[in-house]
């Protein structure tokens, strides 16, 4: 099945997720570093609010590379759109735009709406899938396998209700 | 070091985006068992990372020579309250957070406001941490630990 990014091939499974575990790796032999996404969502909140939670050691400590680790996620989502035929902005949306139609206003409000979800969860389950489900079950962190059965068994359900069910 | 953060960063992305790891169909397909692509990477990504951190661990040095310092995650009902949450969000946006910046990075301009979302929601909860530590039994906020590691 093709990307909806140009219809390009994806890349095997196996490449992707060997190199997701270098990066991992490198991370923290290099740099003492776990891996971890969401708590970048922190960095960028106490870029902006006062309040005590976001004066943590844990944030304020871990900010010299979560910052530049975010920007060079949205770098590489470029680059791959740009070597891949081309940058240009899209509102491409797959299997949501044929079966719901939605309209660019309701894709934003489905968009946030989701956002705020995982916004919300992530910070109270203290990690995502990069967190949780690559260093925290490598490292056999039983919170990490908790999460990963929780975020997984949501993940199927809201789907196959919203693909077997409502549309 | 920066750059080096950049750098990991950028690679991680142009690997999530490649891989149909930012892609919505395919955490649809996941999610409806329909594709085995993303449970290969997720599998693959904790098979090759368990032995090279346990190499690490047994070394017990980063390559500069300081000592490897790993903050394990607490276990409590926000584990998994946060997550069955996290997961209806994964579903609705097709997103984790890596690759709501990577897709935002792609030109999907309904990214930015899955983006927005997110940290509404990281706001909120930030907002409700002290009316949320006891019900669901999380760690006390520390503004004057350690500055080893994040987590």
């Amino acid at each position: 099945m093709p990307l909806i990014l140009h219809g390009l091939t994806p890349i095997h499974w196996a490449v992707a997720g060997a190199s997701i575990a270098l990066i991992t790796l490198t991370l923290l032999a290099v740099a003492n570093r776990r891996l971890g996404v969401s708590s970048g969502l922190e960095d960028l909140c106490s870029l902006v609010i006062d309040q005590p939670f976001y004066r943590r050691t844990a944030v304020t400590s871990g900010r010299p590379w979560r910052l530049p680790f975010l920007a060079g996620l949205v770098v590489g989502g470029f680059l791959s759109a740009a070597l891949g035929g081309g940058w240009s902005p899209t509102w491409a949306l797959g299997m949501l735009d044929r079966a719901a139609g939605l309209g660019h206003g309701a894709k934003l409000a489905w968009m946030f709406v989701g956002g705020v979800f995982t916004g919300f969860g992530t910070r109270l389950a203290n990690g995502c899938t990069s967190g949780h489900g690559i260093f925290g079950n490598s490292n056999f962190e039983i919170p990490s396998l908790v999460a990963s059965c929780c975020f997984m068994a949501a993940g199927i359900v809201t789907t196959q209700v919203i693909y077997r069910v409502v549309f | 070091m920066t750059l080096l953060y950049l750098a990991l960063g950028t690679l991680f992305g142009f690997v999530l985006s490649r891989a149909g790891a930012a892609d919505y169909d395919y955490i649809q397909g996941m999610f409806l068992f329909e594709r085995f692509q993303l449970y290969g990477i997720l599998a693959t990504g904790v098979a090759v990372t368990a032995p090279g951190l346990w190499l690490l661990k047994k070394y017990g040095r980063t390559l500069t020579g300081a000592p490897l310092a790993i903050d394990r995650k607490s276990l409590n009902k926000g584990t998994v309250a946060g997550s069955l949450l996290f997961g209806i969000g994964w579903s609705l946006t097709g997103m984790c957070p890596g690759p709501i910046l990577v897709n935002i990075g792609e030109g999907k301009v309904y990214a930015i406001a899955a983006l927005a979302g997110a940290l509404v929601g990281a706001a909120l909860f930030g907002a409700a941490y002290d009316a949320l530590q006891k019900p669901f039994g999380l760690p006390a906020l520390k503004v004057t630990a350690r500055g080893a590691a994040g987590h």
